[in-house]
């Protein structure tokens, strides 16, 4: 038996987390940020199999992310003293200290919860949801067409084998003594030569197996849309309404 | 009489070179993280990143220049947002906002030139619409419109800069050098290069 998260139709789950991202941006409410931030990571920690090791490896991220908005925030905040200041009298501490007191320090809480927020749920989506799971449900909740739902996974498969091959292509390059750096374009255009190259041969193998993107087929897995999707759906959303209705700050 | 339809083919190449520039991008975000680490305390941060904002936009330049049809650019950068949720970025179904938002300023520049001006001036302006766009999103979504408008500005100067660099030059000159090496036959970039060639 699959946790909950991890049960909730993809789609569905999709679409709740795109209606909260559209109604958390119409507010400023930090705490109602915050609250919807911890809620998402402990209903990860509870109804998902996620590791606490990857759910670090993505809050580590996000939380540099939020860091940077709130010194963004702090210093430049429309209204603030940033407007007057010229943007090259950034010697920081004595203005840092001015900052801080002003209400600068409030925007740069609304920006960096807000971010907070955004991540949670986007984890709550990210790490609760087999690739797998989330192409099935995109075939029958939205009608992708199996041509894209099979291209994409076939894409995604194929990362690994890329990331190797992109090293031995840099490698390759390196033997014959021509340097490259990261935005080097050589490397990045036998790259792209592979990719079509794969493209056209993973496509060959997939119609000579049979695949043909119109004829109807059987499905291993059908996701279905219950009325305990749309139940989750209605509480996190209805949660959220009710948090910007009564929370002040 | 053009084909509009996606094959299986199309999907795939579109999809692979989406993950081969988000592995790019990643290579990118090293040196993005050690500029955002640098510029963090004085506030700005996300200026680290944003010498790098053109990869983004990468899936849907080349989309719409190799495909040159309708819905190019919405469907490669839908094809890209759609992976790199799959690949478990940390803004989820989120990321597949934004890469509408991305994927709709290439293809509004092309569908007012009527799907067939595919030329650098296209791509160009392709470019900094999509600048413009995706930093209209951030005013609404992130919260930028809370942000100093001379820091916004240098933010989207940037921004555009990074896109016309990587989407405007870098992405046709690449897939020119595929059309040269003959491995987009087929593809309606190639059959452009062949015209242009015989009226030489």
């Amino acid at each position: 038996m699959k946790p909950f998260l991890e049960q909730w139709n993809p789609t569905v789950k999709a679409a709740t987390v795109l209606v909260c991202v559209i109604l958390l941006s119409v507010q400023y409410l930090v705490s109602l940020n915050l609250a919807v931030f911890g809620l998402c990571v402990a209903l990860l920690l509870a109804g998902s199999r996620c590791g606490l090791r990857r759910l670090a490896a993505l809050l580590l991220p996000a939380g540099m992310a939020a860091l940077g908005l709130f010194f963004m925030g702090l210093y430049y905040a429309r209204g603030g003293a940033a407007d007057t200041a010229a943007l090259d009298t950034v010697s920081a501490l004595p203005y840092a200290v001015r900052a801080a007191m002003s209400r600068n320090l409030y925007t740069a809480l609304q920006l960096a919860t807000r971010l907070l927020a955004y991540a949670g749920l986007g984890m709550l989506f990210a790490l609760s949801t087999s690739g797998e799971f989330f192409i099935a449900s995109l075939l029958h909740q939205c009608h992708l067409p199996p041509r894209f739902a099979y291209g994409i996974l076939a894409a995604f498969h194929l990362m690994p084998g890329m990331v190797r091959e992109f090293r031995q292509v840099r490698l390759a390059f390196a033997v014959r003594g021509l340097h490259v750096h990261a935005l080097s374009l050589k490397p990045i255009f036998t790259m792209l030569v592979n990719s079509v190259r794969w493209s056209e041969s993973v496509a060959m193998a997939m119609e000579s197996k049979g695949f043909c993107g119109d004829a109807p087929r059987s499905y291993y897995t059908v996701p279905r849309v219950r009325a305990y999707d749309l139940a989750a759906s209605a509480a996190a959303v209805g949660g959220l309404v009710l948090g910007m209705l009564f929370l002040r700050y | 009489m053009k084909n509009n339809a996606w094959k299986l083919k199309d999907v795939l190449l579109i999809a692979i070179c989406a993950v081969l520039f988000g592995v790019v991008y990643l290579g990118c975000t090293y040196v993005g993280g050690i500029l955002y680490g640098i510029l963090t305390p004085f506030g700005m941060a996300s200026l680290g990143y944003e010498p790098f904002y053109g990869i983004y936009f990468m899936a849907g330049a080349f989309g719409v220049y190799v495909m040159r049809k309708p819905g190019a650019g919405l469907i490669a950068e839908l094809l890209a947002a759609v992976l790199e949720c799959l690949f478990g970025n940390y803004f989820g179904p989120i990321i597949i906002l934004s890469g509408l938002v991305q994927g709709f300023g290439f293809e509004l520049i092309v569908a007012l030139k009527g799907y067939k001006k595919f030329d650098r001036l296209t791509m160009i302006e392709g470019a900094v619409l999509c600048s413009v766009l995706t930093l209209g999103y951030n005013l609404v979504i992130s919260g930028y419109n809370q942000i100093a408008v001379p820091v916004l500005a240098l933010m989207l100067a940037v921004r555009i800069v990074s896109a016309i660099a990587f989407d405007g030059i870098i992405t046709p000159l690449l897939a020119d050098g595929l059309v040269k090496a003959g491995v987009l036959k087929g593809y309606a970039v190639a059959r452009a290069a062949d015209a242009a060639d015989l009226e030489d």
